[in-house]
């Protein structure tokens, strides 16, 4: 029937291209995209959580955010979607202009999005709320970062 | 009955002789004439009807049971800000429903309309006036089409409500960049109109399902469960020059808006997709449906 | 088969022209050559029993299916050069009428009166007093009987104001006064030009509403013509008679000319085949030698007898078109009658 052949082919398509590459291939997730889009989501949200604290908020170009991302351990292939990503996030503290790193655990899926989870230091990005103006709980953005990159 | 004695509708009497015709004869606009008999059709449907109002009310109550729980669905893009910014919702309900909702909506009527005349024994009455098959075709497809765009709308404009709620506020984008709330509104709405393409494909996909098949359960169920098996084939890594031919990738194509710098490469792509399986369903529905025998023995 | 007279009536081209018609399914043949004539304002009967082809030529008229050989022609148009507008002026059902379930009767014909074009929403509530649905017309087609489904259908096809009406067993499922009340509808829209084709397979209903007839058997025409010329070639009808001694009687029948009659039970009445002169002669000696008439009933008319004649003993159906046509108990006796 006519109806069974673009239809079929393009199944048949689908399966083989799955087949071949199995899951070996990327997709486009690779450290670099990840590291770039970590690091400007994290200083954008730093920048966010100073203001919710009441602090001054810092200069972002001075900050120098750096990100250095690795899915599971180095000998792994290193792409790929899963939950098995981590990312050190380096920046200068303002003033003595000391290098903190915050470390986050990464969900990343195949769509190119990713859920970053705080995992310290704990009074960065360890708790899902932060003390702000007047001793008020508020949200801490760098609790779960949120973010998306392009797949090329 | 009052055949014998009541008043007759006029008939040959006042006709010329000539094979002038006597009604529906004219051939252009023929397919909207079919387009809004299948609207009507719809409308006297429960079904139809049900859907619209579950979508018009769902956001609402997706609102309503995190405010009186005051749980956050962190586990979603823009969850965590659900109670931070009004914006979230309609992101949240859209995340939550693009996949498999719209599919499922969409087939309701899109895999029912063509093989309801089968199983209803109607398609002597439909093809009996003056209609071609080819009116019938296209009225049914326009009209499959404008219940999905109405389906994204009011499901889509319900959660823009919902979200007008704490709609001043400021939304986090996914660079972590702070979006106005003005922005973040027209965000939402484009994300909501980037879901307009694919859900046409399984438009398509259903029309193709009801008019091959002949059956409605086929037609509704099978977009369904695509739907539900692609969503999980697609959380396996593969070449990008096969996800993005996926029949449910363009989905997902909005993100890039919410990101700084922005991409908006996946929506062009997206719109690709889309149109390749909505023109490869709809022809082999055609190539179907033109040569089929009406009630043959 | 015949070829159908012209009628007086027609002034141009015949509504319906089929040619050599023939359709095949897999290895069954449901039309096999199938001439058809019909002139504008005359209800034309398509009779046959169960299976004749008298849905498949039906069909290939609406072209819901399309013939394997032969041509047909609407208004003298041929489907491949009118296109969609092949139907403009047919209206009508093939089988039992359809509809949307979840629509109210008023509903439906407002959906098809817009799939016409919608120009007739008037002659909607118009409709559906004049087939005598009245407030059912507001109830949803889900609850309809068959009767009130083919009311329906007819105000289906009167909502295209057709110049040719193609009813497929119309009657099925209405009751007597229905019945009385198509057939008395049928012949005033012949009267306003319209052309009807009724299809059926009860001799008696087209004997009270058609002008001309076609008999279909196993797919063939077997005879068309007028009512008048069918009436011409028609035996003679069949009696039941009952008598005081019927042994005496069959004897006194024996003796008469154009009289043919014999008993099928000890018990039951004689069947007796008779011109209307022959069995008043009949009666008239029966008193003479001493029988008396206890009963005399007509059991099958002249064109029943004739309709009989030319779809039994041909091999198709058996007992189906005796058993629907029969309507005294007798019917299979019936059938030892000598054929003259």
């Amino acid at each position: 029937m006519a109806a069974r052949r673009p239809l079929a082919a393009l199944a048949v398509a689908a399966l083989a291209g799955l087949g071949a590459t199995g899951c070996s291939s990327g997709g486009g997730i690779t450290a670099a995209p990840i590291e770039a889009s970590i690091s400007h989501a994290f200083t954008n949200l730093y920048l966010l959580q100073q203001k919710d604290m009441g602090n001054p908020v810092p200069d972002p170009a001075g900050l120098h955010t750096r990100a250095t991302c690795l899915k599971g351990t180095p000998a792994d292939p290193q792409s790929g979607a899963g939950a098995d990503w981590t990312c050190d996030v380096t920046f200068l503290v303002a003033g003595p202009a000391t290098p903190v790193t915050a470390i986050y655990n990464l969900t990343v899926q195949t769509t190119g999005c990713y859920a970053a989870d705080g995992d310290g230091p704990a009074p960065l990005n360890g708790s899902r709320t932060v003390t702000g103006p007047g001793y008020r709980q508020v949200h801490n953005p760098l609790w779960l970062i949120d973010g998306c990159f392009a797949l090329r | 009955m009052t055949l014998a004695s009541g008043a007759w509708p006029t008939f040959a009497a006042d006709r010329p002789a000539d094979d002038r015709p006597a009604a529906g004869g004219r051939q252009r606009g023929g397919s909207a004439v079919v387009w809004r008999a299948e609207m009507t059709k719809m409308a006297g449907q429960w079904r139809v009807r049900a859907a619209a109002l579950a979508c018009a009310v769902a956001p609402f109550a997706v609102l309503m049971a995190f405010n009186v729980q005051g749980a956050t669905p962190s586990d979603t893009l823009f969850g965590q800000w659900i109670h931070t910014s009004g914006w979230a919702v309609p992101m949240v309900v859209l995340l939550w429903s693009g996949q498999w909702l719209l599919p499922a909506l969409t087939a309701i009527v899109a895999g029912d309309i063509f093989s309801a005349e089968d199983h209803l024994g109607t398609w002597k009455t439909v093809l009996t006036r003056s209609r071609s098959r080819g009116q019938v075709f296209t009225g049914k497809l326009l009209a499959a089409a404008s219940f999905a765009v109405v389906m994204v709308v009011i499901v889509g404009g319900a959660s823009m409500l919902a979200g007008l709620a704490g709609g001043s506020r400021p939304l986090v984008g996914l660079t972590g960049q702070t979006v106005p709330a003005g922005h973040a509104a027209w965000l939402a709405a484009l994300s909501w109109s980037t879901q307009l393409p694919p859900i046409l494909a399984f438009t398509g996909l259903a029309v193709l399902l009801s008019v091959w098949t002949r059956n409605s359960v086929v037609g509704i169920g099978a977009p369904v469960l695509l739907g539900l098996v692609l969503q999980l084939v697609s959380m396996v890594d593969m070449p990008l020059a096969l996800r993005h031919w996926l029949i449910n990738t363009p989905f997902g194509a909005w993100i890039g808006l919410w990101t700084q710098p922005r991409f908006v490469g996946p929506v062009g792509q997206g719109a690709a997709t889309s149109g390749l399986w909505l023109a490869v369903t709809v022809a082999a529905a055609w190539a179907v449906f033109r040569r089929r025998a009406i009630g043959a023995a | 088969m015949r070829s159908p007279e012209p009628s007086p009536a027609a002034g141009g081209r015949p509504v319906v022209e089929a040619a050599g018609v023939t359709k095949w399914y897999g290895e069954t043949t449901a039309l096999d050559r199938v001439d058809l004539v019909i002139d504008a304002g005359t209800v034309h009967g398509l009779l046959g029993p169960n299976g004749a082809g008298k849905t498949t030529l039906l069909s290939a008229l609406f072209g819901l299916v399309l013939p394997d050989e032969g041509e047909l022609r609407l208004f003298g148009r041929t489907r491949a050069t009118a296109g969609a507008a092949w139907l403009d002026g047919v209206g009508g059902f093939v089988e039992a009428p359809r509809f949307y379930p979840y629509l109210s009767g008023r509903a439906n014909l407002e959906v098809l009166s817009a799939l016409d074009g919608g120009d007739a929403p008037s002659l909607v509530d118009h409709l559906v007093d004049l087939v005598g649905l009245g407030s059912d017309g507001d109830r949803k087609v889900r609850g309809y009987s068959l009767g009130m489904r083919q009311r329906l259908g007819l105000a289906a096809a009167l909502l295209r104001r057709p110049r040719l009406l193609i009813l497929d067993e119309p009657t099925n499922g209405m009751d007597p006064a229905g019945i009385r009340d198509l057939t008395a509808a049928l012949r005033r829209l012949a009267e306003d030009g319209v052309t009807v084709i009724l299809s059926s397979h009860d001799m008696h209903q087209v004997e009270a509403v058609c002008d001309a007839v076609t008999v279909l058997h196993r797919g063939t025409t077997v005879w068309s013509g007028s009512l008048d010329a069918m009436r011409g070639e028609a035996p003679d009808p069949v009696w039941q008679l009952r008598t005081s001694d019927d042994a005496a009687a069959l004897a006194v029948a024996g003796r008469r000319a154009g009289v043919d009659a014999l008993r099928h039970d000890q018990d039951g009445p004689l069947a007796v085949m008779a011109g209307q002169a022959a069995l008043d002669d009949l009666v008239v000696e029966l008193g003479r030698a001493g029988v008396a008439v206890r009963a005399l009933v007509l059991d099958t008319t002249p064109l029943q007898s004739f309709f009989f004649h030319l779809t039994e003993g041909r091999g198709a159906d058996p007992g189906a078109a005796p058993a629907a046509a029969t309507g005294t108990g007798l019917g299979p006796r019936r059938r030892a009658v000598p054929s003259r």
